[in-house]
């Protein structure tokens, strides 16, 4: 058993037992780092009727989707005009950064500028981007209601209260944020005129 | 006492089978500890105490605790519910939830001060290099273990702390939507989270049993370092570790059970830094909290990651913050190792113990512009404390240390 060949061939038995041992144990992990991803009820596509006819003009109602809040916001006229004239400080003003911050229907710059199928109703996805706290509703212009949390030249829309990111009214993220993106756009549906179903 | 008990016929008996009286003499009446040491090398068996408090009043808690995020009829969750049973109908509950609560803060600031001591006498500097490296596990360890217990009451402070720190992994890129889920178990924080929170909020501790165990084994290889942070060699600067500092540490147990007992028993929110009074609203997941902060141990951590504007860079800063001090052995390149003796290293290791209480404390505050700035600079002096080690040596005049004590 002092031979060079016989030595070489122990040498390789112990390096494929030794790899298939690893591999073995490898493949073991699978089935139990597995089982921590969200179980197959959990994942089951949950979907959330909600009627939009409910929310008031100038209303922002949180209602929740797979354990997720939404916001639904009811856009006035001039809730609408205030998402104008702010471009320049947007992060991403037309939406086109990440797949969750676009839909396909969003296929005019006034769909990408407005982020909703029914320009009044704006539904989004009510986590900051950042690292999910639910951003402070503060709708009016300028300073007045808001103190100094907002900028002085404040155009309207959200303030997240962890970390102070700010989106516009159409939920687009301003720059020197910490938040990456915009609120993420879900998919949804009109199933009539008023019947919105997410998800 | 020992010695006594050493010479019975059990004890002879026991010894036969087990060896006994060879570990007791190596590891206790004949370990040999330096004789000068000060108060701050109690901190080490105060860490173990509050180890073992921790383990004991958690094992009692769970005998009512229930780990589900259901919907009670009172309103509230089943978590919630429990542990609101616990304070009011369990017998003596209340005092073991704030022994465990108030626990878990001193906990930290035993281990701070601990890990304190060792920057500014320089003992994890060769040859205890390793030895600091398994603290700076441990310290990984209770921090996943504080924040995954965290969760278990399931109030506001509790599911949004959860909600903040587990979106901090989706910023690794390609795997971290993977990690976020493997974390959550599901699409936000939620049942599947709470309930694999307890699971290894049960596990940690137990991980961290064995790991100070190989912390112990390590310190009673290369032993303890002192304040002169010189070799110590000679018998006449040595004395056993029992009586003398077995003794020595009953001591400290008794001063810190004093203080421990005074918070458990008069101040246990102490004034919402270790229980934060937001966290005795049931969780709600429509309605984040005015303000988040976790509680004060990791604040310092949590400052870093809100001083980058990059979702990405601040994650890395938070992990390089904590990473970097498995490298402190190795960055610090002086030949002498207390501060005693390094009158540079002594202001630079004195402004870092005050940077990171700053740090703390711009982490539990509100974020405001001021608090952003001081939190930058903060967290620039952090970095800039361990990138300036390494050429310490280059211009730093050390005094003579001295040959002995």
């Amino acid at each position: 058993m002092t031979d060079q060949a016989n030595q070489s061939r122990r040498n390789f038995l112990y390096v494929a037992a030794g790899g298939l041992g690893a591999v073995a144990a490898g493949a073991t992990v699978v089935p139990f780092i597995g089982s921590m991803l969200p179980a197959a009820d959990t994942l089951a596509a949950s979907k959330t009727e909600f009627n939009v006819s409910t929310v008031e003009a100038g209303q922002l109602v949180t209602i929740q989707w797979q354990g997720k809040p939404v916001f639904v916001l009811n856009r006035t006229a001039e809730l609408l005009k205030q998402v104008d004239g702010h471009d320049d400080i947007l992060k991403d003003a037309e939406s086109k950064a990440i797949d969750e911050v676009q839909a396909e229907w969003m296929d005019t710059p006034e769909k990408r500028k407005f982020r909703s199928i029914k320009p009044e109703y704006l539904i989004v996805v009510a986590s900051c981007t950042h690292l999910g706290c639910i951003p402070l509703f503060k709708p009016t212009p300028g300073r007045k209601d808001w103190g100094n949390s907002v900028p002085e030249d404040w155009y309207g829309g959200w303030h997240c209260p962890c970390h102070g990111s700010l989106y516009d009214l159409s939920a687009r993220v301003a720059k020197g944020s910490p938040a990456p993106t915009n609120l993420h756009v879900m998919k949804y549906e009109y199933k009539s005129d008023t019947t919105v179903v997410i998800g | 006492m020992i010695e006594k008990m050493m010479k019975t016929q059990l004890f002879a008996w026991v010894d036969r089978r087990t060896g006994a009286e060879a570990i007791i003499k190596s590891q206790l009446t004949e370990y040999p500890a330096p004789k000068n040491l000060n108060y701050m090398w109690n901190f080490g068996s105060l860490a173990l105490l509050m180890l073992v408090l921790q383990i004991v009043t958690g094992i009692f808690l769970v005998m009512y605790y229930k780990p589900s995020a259901e919907a009670t009829f009172g309103g509230f969750t089943v978590a919630f519910d429990s542990v609101e049973r616990i304070m009011r109908d369990v017998n003596f509950g209340w005092l073991i939830r704030y022994m465990h609560a108030v626990g878990a803060s001193m906990f930290f600031l035993v281990v701070y001060l601990h890990m304190g001591r060792g920057f500014y006498y320089g003992s994890f500097k060769e040859p205890r290099e390793l030895l600091w490296i398994i603290g700076v596990v441990i310290l990984l360890i209770m921090q996943g273990a504080a924040f995954f217990g965290y969760l278990l009451p399931w109030g506001q402070m509790s599911f949004w702390g959860a909600t903040v720190i587990t979106n901090l992994f989706g910023a690794i890129p390609v795997l971290g939507e993977y990690v976020t889920q493997i974390l959550v178990g599901g699409f936000a924080i939620g049942d599947p989270t709470l309930n694999r929170f307890f699971s290894l909020h049960y596990l940690f501790p137990l991980l961290l049993v064995a790991i100070v165990g190989g912390h112990v084994h390590a310190l009673h290889v290369v032993h303890s370092n002192n304040p002169e942070g010189i070799d110590l060699h000679k018998p006449e600067q040595m004395i056993p570790f029992h009586p003398y500092y077995t003794i020595k540490d009953a001591f400290g147990v008794a001063f810190f059970l004093t203080i421990y007992a005074y918070i458990v028993f008069f101040n246990p929110q102490f004034a919402g830094y270790f229980i934060e009074v937001d966290n005795y609203v049931p969780a709600n997941n429509l309605s984040t909290p005015a303000h988040i902060a976790p509680v004060w141990y990791l604040t310092p951590w949590y400052t870093i990651l809100r001083s980058f504007e990059s979702k990405l860079i601040g994650v890395l800063a938070m992990g390089g913050s904590l990473a970097i001090l498995f490298l402190l052995p190795f960055l610090c390149r002086s030949a002498v190792r207390s501060a005693r003796y390094r009158p540079v290293y002594r202001i630079m290791v004195i402004m870092f113990f005050v940077d990171v209480i700053v740090l703390g404390y711009c982490g539990h505050s509100a974020p405001t512009p001021t608090l952003k700035i001081v939190g930058q600079l903060s967290t620039a002096y952090y970095f800039l404390f361990f990138a300036a080690l390494p050429f310490l040596p280059k211009f730093e005049k050390t005094k003579p240390v001295p040959e002995g004590i």
